[in-house]
């Protein structure tokens, strides 16, 4: 068909950070496909070069809004694995909270602010107000704001967490909160299980796409990985040692972009919701197995716009798991614990979590208690590869449609990933491949 | 009559501070019934260049991002800066201790990017540093409470007023454990407070994310450092965090 | 003796006897019968604060010292005074709503503490809300059983306390005294407790471990009796010693924020995001701190740290010493535990300061007199007004003519305020520019300078303002009788300037007093205010008016003379008055005073014939939240009006 076309989208709107989606057409001929990242760079390796282990959290926390838990979590990791620290066990659950919490805050944010619009063929969500889907709205709103709250009482602040500190916690929860979360998490059961209903009820608009891919997540023998595991990948299976990960994650710089591409067996491959799911969906607990069924959602899943189903799926797991973990520690009973001192100064680490959008990974170099050398590898920009060439065989498949249709659909790619572009341009050392 | 029209932009930074405007929660429906949101990039598609209140968030850092807080600076009859990075640079600055060519270097080796705006940078600067600014709402994040306090009183025609007192106020009134008796060294006598002593509340030290009221002096400082055994070095490196200046790195 | 009985002690046979068992169990059947909110000492970390305890195994009655003291149950961090609908013209509610409290564990100090405090909240103008609190509030004190390193108490005589409170405890080894202090404890021990009767020695055990008690304390201050902190303090205003150690102050303000007798604070009005209602908050403000004394211009009238610092021992040992006989200042020693720099202590400084002499006239910096109240309503709470009338006098004031809407007049004097409120926004002091009169319209001129004078150039005939007042210490006219009078107003001065002049030519007034003078300058000619009545004024029998502008540009239409107000007296008819029996009236910028004084000292005033209004920051109006302070006065209370005379030799009045 004889087309000519131009799609420029500049810093696409409803995903965290800027990124441009170029498309030229010319007589049917694609000329460009481009996925950039113009996002200013901040060079956070940089910032952490010289500071105390102590301040490493508290500044890469600041690598990421959405994702603050997620970076502080593994820059924990990495330091206490680096200076020899092991926590106790109730920080261990303390931690897997936080963690869930902040994967709930982030799904639900991504499912109802920044995706849905799109399913309703809407600019954003404030049009729903006044409208039939006030009542979902609310709903949306409120789980998360309970995510939130859940957040703030484990970690003292959602973005930017306080509480989390190298040897475990600076404060923790008393039994009443704890007993009062506890209902809440209760109570969002009903809501998120009627806001799946609405998303079921427009889930056709979802884009029929796939294409195969590689995907890379943490696995674990104890549960639905996300606080620890070892790295795991649907074309090679699990790695016992993370200390390799180089040879797993290889970055390498286009100049389209200020965040790098990685790839690993193939030219690209994926991280997020979706790769966790094709990895480890046997150990979902049972209501997030149920939701999955609802929409048809099995693994292997090659569609990407399917992450958003994975993301609903683990919010409802993240609910059911942190009820268990509250349960735990009020068998147990919560008290204050000091903070377990480092056995050495001097070291290398490792801390590796899964964050909403996919693996991280932050690896120290710490001499006489001071960073010297720091690498963070971003979930989304392992995922950056995987956008360019999905878009590169998606384009040519709705090339016959309207130059908006094939906007909308190219931008709902995009943000199917939910990428956080800003993560992924705090910019870490090059290696060239 | 008619709403404010409010634009939200962000620059270098981690969107942390507008995702504080989604965490208003309900409340969030009680914001747009006082203004009218006409640009939200992280949560809206719809986007006008017709605003009469811009929210910044994020530092410049590059010449291209120079020419684009001008513009808007130009649209806008009131700018606010808001979070660290707007307001003071916050941890953007700290890179600010090397050379930017020298940061480039070290982290790109030899691959030439000259000619390519993307990679153009220089130190990093706050908001204020390159256009005026109207008002400020500070912090890293920004506390919410604080935020409805400067939006309702653009809305309401009230000059908004953010504390000019230090964060021990704010502890004190929370009757926190002072972190110096703990073993820790606090910013908080020096850091603006508004954000109700959070971090201290937390039993941690505060950073001075909100942005430092006085330059710490020895005389003052002195007394309180070897009261808690401290040197004045391990001061001046804890306030590089967020309140970087060049002066910090050869005053004594 | 230093601390005037405030209590009369409880008669009744008042001690009885706790066992350790009993006494837990009295706790948790209070807490238990869930009609109090029960408040205790408990720890945090490895200190201890008030805070509502659970149960009886929560309470720590053998703790140093608290945090924080329990003021906070009668003057709150934050405190809700008011609600407001912003929707309605005028909706206010007053959040007075308090659940009766139970505070087990209150040190005598802190019992001291609040008698004190008393004193200054349940004064003529009484503070309903703390007034509610305190009536809602059963004290059950206990004695001290271990001593913080930085408290001085036993020196000030307030380590332990024979009235003012409702039981206190006593551990006298292996059982607790309970002395009775009034019928209300005396209920509740009825109610809740099982007692044994005392037996002699142990109310021997209570007074010897009393008198032991006292050689527990590390620190002591040399003298403790009002009297010599305040000559003490008073002949060292000027000592290096301020200097020296406010160098090192890093005017965090903890130490007010600690303190048990502070109890200066701020007043906001906060907004809800949807624009429909709000409340005015009360929270705890400090003297240490750079804005406590500015004012909507942008001008800090105490702005030398060294003056703020100065500043708190005095108003603790001199001015408040002065002013109720007592030192305000219980020796708990929390301020050292707040203090990084360690320079908060008061029993430091008098220490430091008792190798210097001491001075005979402490009570210089304090005016004793006789106020009479004229504030109608509550105080706090604006009573609702309705603008008639807006007149624009000049390019930034404008006059505004308001009715009190339930149509009484304000009853005010020449020289008094009102605080005008507008909700969501604030609250700020006006000269009232009226004379006083039998109708229920006054006068208030306004210039644009902050967020209340902004909003209120928007508002518009039939629009709503609170009023609180009159307020302050206005003219008495009787001291003009028979006298001359000259009346100096510099540039706005003439606002409150004009309703004294009105009155005073009022025809049932004018015959009491002789010739009248009146001077006025202002910045330009169009800065001249009322220029109207001037001419009126002027036709008036024995009456001269001299009018002078600093410059004039070419142009400006003037007829008056140009130059400074000082350059009027020259020319004054000097025969047709008699110095000796004249007063003579001064408002207007601080600056004008002293020269204008001088003036008026040449031509043969004397000191006690001239009277000034000054201005400072005046927030509440009452004399309670001291911003208003110069120092040991309030300008709100012993003023705005002062006799020159009084002040002269007050530091702060004529910076």
């Amino acid at each position: 068909m004889i087309k000519d076309l131009s799609v420029n989208v500049h810093h696409i709107t409803r995903v965290e950070g800027h990124g441009n989606i170029i498309l030229d057409v010319k007589k049917g001929e694609i000329k460009q496909i481009q996925w950039q990242v113009p996002e200013a760079p901040r060079f956070f390796e940089a910032m952490l070069r010289g500071r105390h282990y102590d301040e490493l959290r508290p500044i890469t926390s600041r690598i990421c809004g959405i994702c603050s838990i997620g970076h502080s979590l593994a820059s924990l990791k990495a330091t206490e694995d680096a200076l020899d620290i092991k926590i106790s066990d109730q920080s261990q659950i303390l931690r897997r909270l936080a963690i869930n919490a902040e994967n709930m805050q982030s799904h639900i944010l991504h499912i109802g602010y920044l995706t849905t619009p799109d399913l309703l063929d809407l600019g954003s969500v404030f049009p729903l107000v006044g409208s039939k889907h006030q009542e979902t709205l609310l709903k949306i709103i409120k789980l998360h704001r309970i995510s939130n709250e859940m957040s703030d009482l484990i970690c003292g602040r959602t973005t930017h967490p306080i509480r989390l500190v190298v040897g475990g916690f600076s404060m923790v929860p008393n039994k009443k909160q704890l007993t009062d979360l506890r209902k809440k998490l209760e109570d969002s059961i009903n809501p998120i299980k009627e806001v799946a209903e609405v998303i079921l009820s427009v889930a056709d608009k979802i884009p029929d796409f796939t294409r195969e891919t590689e995907y890379i997540g943490l696995s674990s023998d104890e549960e639905y990985a996300l606080y620890d595991g070892c790295i795991n990948s649907t074309d090679t299976g699990a790695f016992k040692n993370y200390k390799d990960y180089k040879k797993i994650m290889q970055e390498y710089i286009v100049s389209q972009s200020t965040a790098k591409y990685a790839k690993h067996v193939r030219k690209s491959y994926m991280v997020g919701a979706l790769a966790r799911y094709n990895l480890n969906s046997k150990q979902l607990h049972p209501l997030a197995q149920e939701i999955a069924k609802m929409f048809e959602f099995k693994p292997i899943c090659f569609n990407p716009f399917m992450n958003n189903i994975a993301q609903l799926v683990e919010f409802v797991h993240n609910i059911e798991d942190s009820m268990i973990q509250v349960d735990k520690l009020l068998k147990k009973g919560i008290k204050e614990e000091k903070l377990i001192k480092p056995k050495k100064d001097t070291g290398q680490g490792i801390g590796i979590v899964e964050v909403p959008r996919g693996i991280l990974l932050h690896d120290y170099t710490i001499k006489n208690n001071i960073c010297t050398k720091a690498n963070c590898i971003i979930p989304t920009n392992q995922n950056h590869a995987n956008i360019q060439h999905d878009m590169e065989e998606f384009v040519p498949q709705i090339l016959d449609k309207s130059e908006k249709e094939i906007e909308l659909n190219l931008e709902m790619l995009v943000r199917a990933y939910d990428p956080c572009i800003s993560c992924s341009t705090h910019y870490l050392k090059v290696k060239f491949v | 009559m008619s709403k404010p029209r409010v634009a939200f932009f962000e620059f270098a930074s981690c969107e942390g501070c507008q995702l504080q405007i989604a965490d208003l929660e309900e409340e969030i429906l009680d914001l747009i019934s006082i203004v009218d949101v006409v640009s939200f990039r992280e949560i809206m598609k719809e986007h006008s260049d017709d605003y009469d209140i811009a929210i910044i968030e994020g530092s410049i850092n590059r010449p291209m991002d120079e020419e684009r807080i001008k513009k808007i600076r130009e649209k806008a009859k009131i700018l606010v800066a808001f979070g660290a990075c707007a307001t003071i640079g916050g941890v953007n600055k700290i890179r600010n201790q090397w050379d930017a060519e020298n940061v480039k270097k070290d982290v790109y080796g030899d691959t030439n990017l000259s000619g390519n705006k993307y990679f153009d940078i220089y130190p990093t600067k706050a908001v204020d540093e390159v256009v005026k600014v109207d008002y400020y709402i500070p912090g890293c994040p920004i506390n919410r409470d604080e935020f409805k306090k400067v939006v309702t009183s653009l809305v309401i025609g009230k000059k908004p007023e953010i504390p000019s007192y230090p964060v021990c106020v704010e502890c004190k009134k929370n009757e926190n454990v002072c972190l110096f008796e703990l073993g820790k060294f606090c910013l908080g006598p020096i850091t603006r407070a508004g954000c109700g002593a959070i971090c201290p509340t937390n039993v941690s030290p505060c950073d001075g994310c909100r942005g430092l009221l006085r330059k710490p002096q020895i005389e003052c400082v002195q007394e309180v450092l070897d009261r808690y055994s401290l040197t004045y070095d391990e001061m001046k490196n804890r306030c590089i965090m967020y309140n970087y200046t060049k002066e910090e790195g050869k005053d004594d | 003796m230093t601390f005037t009985k405030i209590k009369k002690v409880y008669k009744m046979e008042n001690v009885k006897i706790f066992s350790k068992k009993n006494l837990d169990t009295f706790v948790d059947s209070l807490i238990q019968d869930k009609k109090y909110e029960v408040v205790g000492v408990k720890s945090k970390g490895n200190h201890f604060i008030f805070d509502t305890i659970g149960s009886s195994e929560e309470l720590r009655l053998d703790y140093d010292i608290t945090i924080i003291p329990p003021k906070k149950y009668f003057l709150p961090q934050y405190e809700n005074l008011m609600k407001y609908n912003l929707k309605e013209k005028f909706d206010v509610k007053l959040d007075t709503e308090k659940k009766p409290c139970i505070i087990i564990g209150m040190h005598p100090y802190d019992i001291f503490a609040l008698q004190q405090t008393d004193k200054y909240y349940l004064d003529e103008q009484k503070d309903d809300f703390y007034e509610n609190r305190r009536k809602n509030t059963i004290i059950i004190g206990s004695d001290i059983e271990n001593v913080s390193e930085y408290s001085f108490a036993s020196s000030m005589n307030t380590h332990f306390i024979e009235s003012g409170f409702d039981l206190m405890l006593t551990n006298i080894g292996d059982k607790y005294a309970v002395t009775i202090g009034s019928k209300k404890g005396e209920d509740l021990l009825n109610k809740f407790a099982k007692l044994e009767d005392a037996k002699l020695s142990d109310k021997e055990k209570i007074k010897k471990l009393r008198q032991n008690l006292a050689s527990k304390y590390k620190k002591n201050v040399k003298v403790a009796n009002g009297k010599s902190w305040s000559s003490l303090l008073v002949a060292n205003y000027e000592n290096s010693i301020w200097n020296e150690r406010s160098s090192k102050c890093l005017e965090c303000s903890s130490c007010t924020m600690v303190c048990p007798t502070c109890f200066c604070y701020d007043i906001s009005d906060d907004v809800s995001l949807n624009l429909a209602d709000g409340q005015r908050v009360r929270t705890w403000d400090g003297c240490l701190l750079k804005d406590f004394t500015k004012v909507a211009s942008g001008e800090v009238f105490r702005d030398d740290l060294k003056d703020r610092y100065r500043h708190r021992f005095f108003r603790k040992g001199n001015y408040l010493s002065e002013r109720f006989n007592f030192i305000a200042c219980v020796g708990c020693g929390r301020c050292s535990v707040a203090c990084l720099p360690n320079i908060a202590s008061p029993c430091d400084v008098i220490n430091e300061l008792s190798h210097f002499g001491g001075e005979d006239k402490p009570g210089k910096y304090f005016i004793k007199q006789e106020i009479k109240i004229d504030e109608k309503g509550k105080i706090h709470v604006p009573r609702s007004a309705t603008i008639k009338k807006i007149q624009k006098l000049t390019d930034s004031e404008t006059l505004f003519e308001l009715e009190l809407n339930d149509k009484k007049p304000l009853g005010h004097k020449p020289g008094q305020f009102v605080e005008l409120s507008i909700f969501g926004v604030g609250e700020a002091p006006f000269g009232i520019s009226s004379p006083p009169s039998n109708e229920p319209t006054f006068d208030v001129v306004v210039r644009k300078i902050g967020n209340l004078t902004s909003k209120l150039f928007n508002f518009k005939v039939g629009d709503y303002v609170g009023i609180r007042g009159p307020l302050g210490n206005g003219f008495d006219i009787k001291q003009f009788e028979g006298k001359h009078i000259i009346f100096v107003s510099g540039g706005t001065g003439m606002i409150p300037m004009r309703s004294l002049i009105e009155y005073c030519l009022d025809k049932k007034n004018r015959d009491k007093f002789k010739y009248m003078k009146i001077l006025y300058g202002a910045k330009r000619p169009s800065d001249v205010l009322f220029q109207d009545k001037i001419y009126s004024w002027e036709r008036c029998k024995d009456v001269t008016c001299k009018l002078t502008v600093d410059t004039c540009q070419d142009g400006e239409c003037w007829v008056g003379s140009v130059g400074l107000i000082t350059t009027l007296f020259p020319s004054l008819n000097v025969e047709r008055i008699e110095p000796k029996n004249t007063i003579a009236v001064v408002i207007g910028p601080p600056v004008m005073f002293k020269f204008v004084i001088k003036c008026l000292q040449t031509l043969g005033v004397s000191d006690t014939n001239i009277l000034v209004s000054l201005e400072r920051r005046m927030k509440c109006g009452v004399g309670k939240c001291g911003h208003c302070q110069i120092n040991g006065i309030y300008c709100c209370k012993e003023g705005p009006v002062f006799n020159y005379s009084q002040i002269k030799n007050l530091p702060e009045a004529f910076k």
